[in-house]
């Protein structure tokens, strides 16, 4: 039996690597994975703490967060394939057309 | 029922002649004219009516009442009041509304029906602010005037207008921003004392303040009529409107935007707040010398002649709040006699400089000298402003600075003796615009029109009213005794609660308990 | 879940349904007029039901969803402004090219996604309130598929995404401690010392449950998007982002916040009081620096949000009124805002440059005239609705002794006049002799547009002259029911 404080602890790493990926990478696909790996250490918690706690609620959120981080990802996909289609490119760094 | 369409006149009027400005440039004049007319008639009205109870001290001061509710659910009330100095105040706008009128005719060309529109809801809300008995209203009303007072600078102003209509919007809105926080800081401690949360004048008399929280509320509300009256280190905004405005504008700031700070002193800063704002007193005071003194030598230094009448004003206003600050019933009536004749000796200058700048198309003094040659009569008429400015005995000013030194020596004597150096600068400037514009050498060899009848129409109207309230004030003085001295028991009873006869008490604040959200919870 | 239960949710389902039927209508038969009229139906029966439910209020469905006079109350707020902003869309759309009809059907899934969250006691409710509004905003922004809708649209993305993380994160952190999701439970959990709760990760997760909500609402530090989005955007969507979107959340946040009582997390409520503080700084101040009028506008709404939040931490009955009773004219002021630049626009870009708007006053006098009354209502001029809703903000402050907060609020809302201020200067001012007017200019509003601006401005002035049967109605609603 894994302790219940592990879970935490490696939700939390990949919750942070998460994070870090958002603000160092420049790619928008990768910054998009990182942003599903943040959602999924949220899920981890959930499940570990749903089982913890014997009561259902948590797992069915994940179904939940899951089918949400689906429709997320469609809808992100397309937009990323329309900016490459204008610019040529997925460098978040280029998305600097708009300014005061 | 009476109230409410003085103010209703003027919108309305506005309004139409906005509309009429469609079929010609003079539509909106007439019927700007036309409004005033109706205008003055109710006054006149109510003047006559209640002229033979001014004498008797111990009926109500009040001409007037009105009151119905307006948003009861934190007891706001549409309550309109009328005693002598707001009656004396609405004739003064009544006059100068006329005169900007009068004074704009030709000078406005373009878009004529805003123009009107706008000036007539500058005087609509200035006379809301004067008849304002709920404190709610009181700074509607001082809000609202901005906007058409910005319009009227900034699209038919000189050339600095953007500038100064921002400038002076940002410091008298801030400023009324921070008289809300006194009105709400004493709307919540009444409520506290009584149960009852009102913004009624009237209850809100008397309400006991804790220390220092009063005293910070009492000097949130002097910032904002500090701003306008404009007392001397919140005055900067002050030169810049005046010099950039169109006429009408100069004169409608001058004469009546200027008073609403010294009437929100008398009426409401010292009767809301009499401990604090008398401790405060000396300070006040100190200002008002301060500002009679630098007014007068800054006016000295300033080649543009709207700026030095705009600096002698801030001198003639330090008069004002000495006057108010010293709160007896003489230094008070003189105060009063000031904004009056100041309103109209200044709105003389400012109508006389925007009928020179027709002619010479400048306002720079140094290009002017010997025009009394070539215009004699504008030059009379400009001589009886300055002589009037410079408190001249016989003129309206003489007789209200002299009952505010009369007033203010049994206060303090030094005050009275350093205001009294006031005179002497402002003869030295007085008597330097006529000196430099009229007098000396024609150098510019200007020949010019003198005065059309229109313009001397407008001047000999202004000269007959300065003169009456030179030799007889008494009018003026008997209108407004009642009114000063039921101010002053106001002041003094603040452990009485002061019932108003008309005024029914407002409803107690409605919504009481703690919010009630649903959680959720319990199916 | 019984009958009752199914009759008290009536209108979210009618809204799911009205997007089923576009969905449907626009696979049979691609008509721009039929989607707007399905769509508008969808909505007008959506609020007409609205009345009939609260009846049965307060009722709780399910764990999820309460329909109470409250979430009633902003569900007709959200489903009017969701009315003027498809109006204001057909308008807009009829000078597009391309599809135009699948937008309605994003509008009404985005007006349910709002919904929900007004009604949400739940984690679940609101994170799937939460996310069927961003998803169906994404698409909203990129919608024009130019350039800089796109990268608006990837950019809201992004952060709301990041965002959405940073929720679920916190939510899970409080799961984590109290093992319940319902938000009615969390403060019994809390406060209950036997169960050995941790305040440390409740805290944190709470805190992280916040910057959820701030981005939301586009407080400081979590405002970068909002400029960049509020310009991209197609100006109906903007429209949408700065009140349904904005109102719904700020709407749950003080249901959250009055439940867990902020006042007992000193910590939460001094972070709170930065933010609020930071966002009518920053708004303000930004603001300045500003030439386009939609980034403008971006920059007032933080600033408008950080005054809200005067409010909301204001305690007492007051505040939940002041709140109500802001957001409506915010509502008002902000759709009239947008709808005008709308009416401005045409099919190559928005109206957004100053030029566009110089001059105005001279030309078009209805248009100008309506702008310059939204703009002083947001600068709270009195006339307007601004005027009332700041007094009422500024009341509820005081009211709690606020005192710092509201002389911010004073000091800074005097800064923002400036922009306001030179917006309206620039419509008043003469057009230089000889100028040629831009194309945005050549401006022949639909209709439609106009009519909903013209309802608009007569709102603004009602609530601004006599909001007494509003409040009335709001403090019979907001407040406080048997």
């Amino acid at each position: 039996m894994v302790p219940l404080s592990y879970y935490l602890m490696l939700s939390a790493v990949m919750f942070f690597l998460g994070v870090l990926g958002v603000m160092l990478r420049r790619n928008a696909i990768i910054i998009f994975m990182s942003l599903e790996l943040m959602f999924n250490a949220a899920n981890l918690a959930f499940v570990a703490f749903a089982l913890y706690y014997h009561s259902l609620s948590g797992q069915i959120f994940v179904f939940f967060v899951m089918t949400v981080a689906a429709a997320e990802v469609a809808v992100g996909l397309a937009l990323i394939v329309a900016i490459f289609r204008t610019k040529h490119s997925i460098n978040v760094d280029q998305l600097s057309s708009l300014k005061g | 029922m009476i109230l409410p369409w003085i103010i209703i006149i003027l919108v309305i009027g506005g309004t139409l002649a906005w509309i009429a400005g469609r079929f010609g440039p003079h539509w909106p004049r007439w019927i700007s004219l036309a409004t005033l007319g109706i205008h003055f008639g109710f006054l006149l009205y109510l003047w006559i009516q209640n002229y033979s109870i001014f004498t008797l001290t111990t009926r109500s001061p009040w001409f007037a009442l009105f009151d119905i509710p307006w948003i009861s659910q934190i007891g706001i009330s549409f309550s309109l009041g009328m005693d002598g100095l707001s009656l004396l105040l609405i004739l003064l706008i009544n006059l100068l509304g006329i005169m900007a009128v009068a004074c704009s005719w030709n000078a406005i060309k373009d878009r004529v029906g805003f123009f009107h529109f706008n000036l007539m809801w500058i005087l609509a809300s200035i006379t809301g602010v004067f008849l304002a008995l709920d404190l709610f209203l009181f700074y509607f009303f001082w809000e609202l005037m901005l906007v058409p007072l910005y319009f009227l600078i900034g699209i038919w102003g000189y050339e600095n207008r953007i500038y100064a209509t921002i400038k002076f919007f940002i410091f008298t809105q801030v400023s009324g921003l921070f008289m809300l926080l006194g009105i709400l800081g004493l709307y919540f401690v009444h409520g506290a004392n009584t149960g009852v949360y009102t913004f009624s004048y009237f209850q809100l008399l008397g309400t006991k303040l804790p220390q220092p929280l009063g005293f910070l509320l009492m000097l949130g509300m002097f910032l904002a009529f500090a701003v306008k009256l404009p007392v001397v280190p919140f005055h900067t905004w002050l030169p810049d409107a005046h010099t950039e405005a169109p006429t009408a504008g100069s004169v409608d700031l001058a004469g009546l935007v200027l008073k609403v700070g010294a009437y929100g002193m008398i009426r409401f800063l010292i009767p809301l707040f009499p401990k604090d704002s008398l401790s405060f007193a000396p300070i006040a005071m100190a200002l008002g010398i301060i500002g009679i003194l630098y007014g007068a030598i800054v006016a000295f230094g300033q080649t543009d002649l709207k700026r030095l009448i705009a600096y002698t004003s801030i001198s003639h206003m330090g008069f004002v709040i000495l006057g108010i600050f010293a709160w007896n019933t003489i230094a008070l009536q003189g105060a009063i006699i000031i904004m009056i004749a100041h309103g109209i000796s200044t709105s003389g200058l400012f109508i006389m400089v925007g009928d020179l700048m027709s002619r010479l198309h400048t306002r720079d003094f140094r290009r002017m000298g010997g025009l009394w040659s070539t215009l004699p009569r504008m030059g009379g008429a400009a001589m009886v402003f300055t002589l009037a400015s410079l408190g001249l005995p016989g003129l309206g000013n003489f007789v209200g600075e002299f009952l505010v030194l009369l007033g203010v020596y049994r206060v303090s004597i030094p005050a009275a003796a350093l205001a009294t150096l006031g005179f002497i600068v402002a003869t030295i400037y007085s008597l330097w615009i006529i000196q430099g514009a009229f007098h000396g050498r024609n150098t510019e060899g200007w020949k010019l029109q003198d005065m059309s009848s229109r313009e001397a129409a407008i001047m000999t109207t202004l000269i007959a009213v300065i003169l009456w309230l030179g030799i007889y004030p008494q009018t003026v003085l008997n209108t407004s005794l009642p009114a000063v001295e039921a101010m002053q028991k106001y002041a003094i009873e603040t452990q009485q609660t002061i019932v108003s006869p008309q005024i029914s008490p407002a409803q107690p604040l409605p919504i009481e308990g703690s919010i009630t959200i649903n959680t959720g919870g319990k199916p | 879940m019984t009958a009752a239960d199914v009759y008290a949710i009536l209108p979210l389902i009618v809204l799911g349904g009205a997007s089923v039927v576009v969905l449907l209508g626009i696979a049979v038969h691609r008509s721009h007029s039929l989607t707007l009229i399905l769509t508008l139906t969808g909505l007008v029966a959506a609020f007409l039901l609205l009345p009939l439910v609260s009846i049965e209020a307060p009722r709780q469905v399910t764990p999820l969803l309460v329909i109470d006079s409250y979430s009633i109350f902003f569900s007709g707020l959200i489903i009017a402004a969701s009315f003027i902003i498809t109006v204001l869309s057909y308008s807009y759309l009829s000078q597009q090219r391309g599809h135009r009809e699948e937008f309605y059907l994003f509008l009404l899934l985005a007006t349910l996604g709002s919904v929900v969250l007004v009604a949400s006691t739940h984690f679940a409710s609101f994170f799937l309130g939460l996310e069927v509004l961003s998803v169906s905003l994404y698409t909203l922004i990129a919608y024009s598929r130019k350039e800089y809708g796109i990268e608006a649209g990837v950019k809201y993305l992004i952060l709301a995404g990041l965002s959405s993380a940073f929720l679920l994160f916190g939510m899970a952190l409080v799961y984590s401690e109290l093992g319940t999701m319902k938000l009615a439970q969390i403060p019994t959990s809390l406060s209950n010392p036997s169960s050995g709760v941790s305040q440390v990760f409740v805290l944190g997760g709470l805190a992280l449950i916040v910057v959820g909500i701030g981005f939301k609402l586009a407080l400081v530090p979590f405002h970068l998007w909002t400029p960049d989005v509020y310009q991209g955007a197609p100006a109906p969507v903007t429209a949408f982002v700065a009140t349904i979107s904005k109102g719904a959340m700020f709407a749950l946040l003080l249901r959250y916040f009055t439940v867990v009582n902020i006042h007992n997390y000193p910590s939460l409520y001094l972070a709170f009081v930065v933010i609020a503080i930071a966002s009518m700084f920053i708004g303000n101040l930004l603001g300045l620096l500003q030439t386009k009028l939609k980034r403008l506008l971006a920059y007032s709404s933080i600033s408008h949000l950080g005054y809200l939040l005067v409010a909301f931490l204001a305690s007492g009955p007051l505040a939940a009124v002041a709140v109500a009773f802001y957001l409506v004219t915010y509502f008002v002021t902000t759709l009239g805002a947008f709808g005008l630049i709308t009416i401005m626009s045409n099919s190559d870009r928005d109206a957004e440059d100053p030029e566009d708007y110089r001059g105005l006053f001279w030309r078009k006098p209805w248009i100008a005239g309506s702008f310059t009354a939204m703009l002083l209502s947001l600068a709270g001029v009195p006339l307007t609705a601004g005027f009332v809703g700041k007094f009422y903000l500024v009341t509820a402050g005081i009211g709690s002794a606020l005192w710092l907060l509201v002389i911010v609020l004073v000091v800074t809302s005097g800064i923002g006049l400036y922009y306001y201020l030179r917006v309206v200067v620039a419509m008043f001012a003469s057009l230089p002799k000889g100028s040629t007017i831009a194309p945005a200019m050549r401006i022949s509003p639909h209709f439609t547009g106009a009519l909903a601006v013209t309802i608009l401005v007569l709102l603004l002035f009602w609530l601004g002259i006599y909001p007494t049967p509003i409040l009335r109605l709001i403090e019979s609603m907001v407040t406080g029911f048997s």
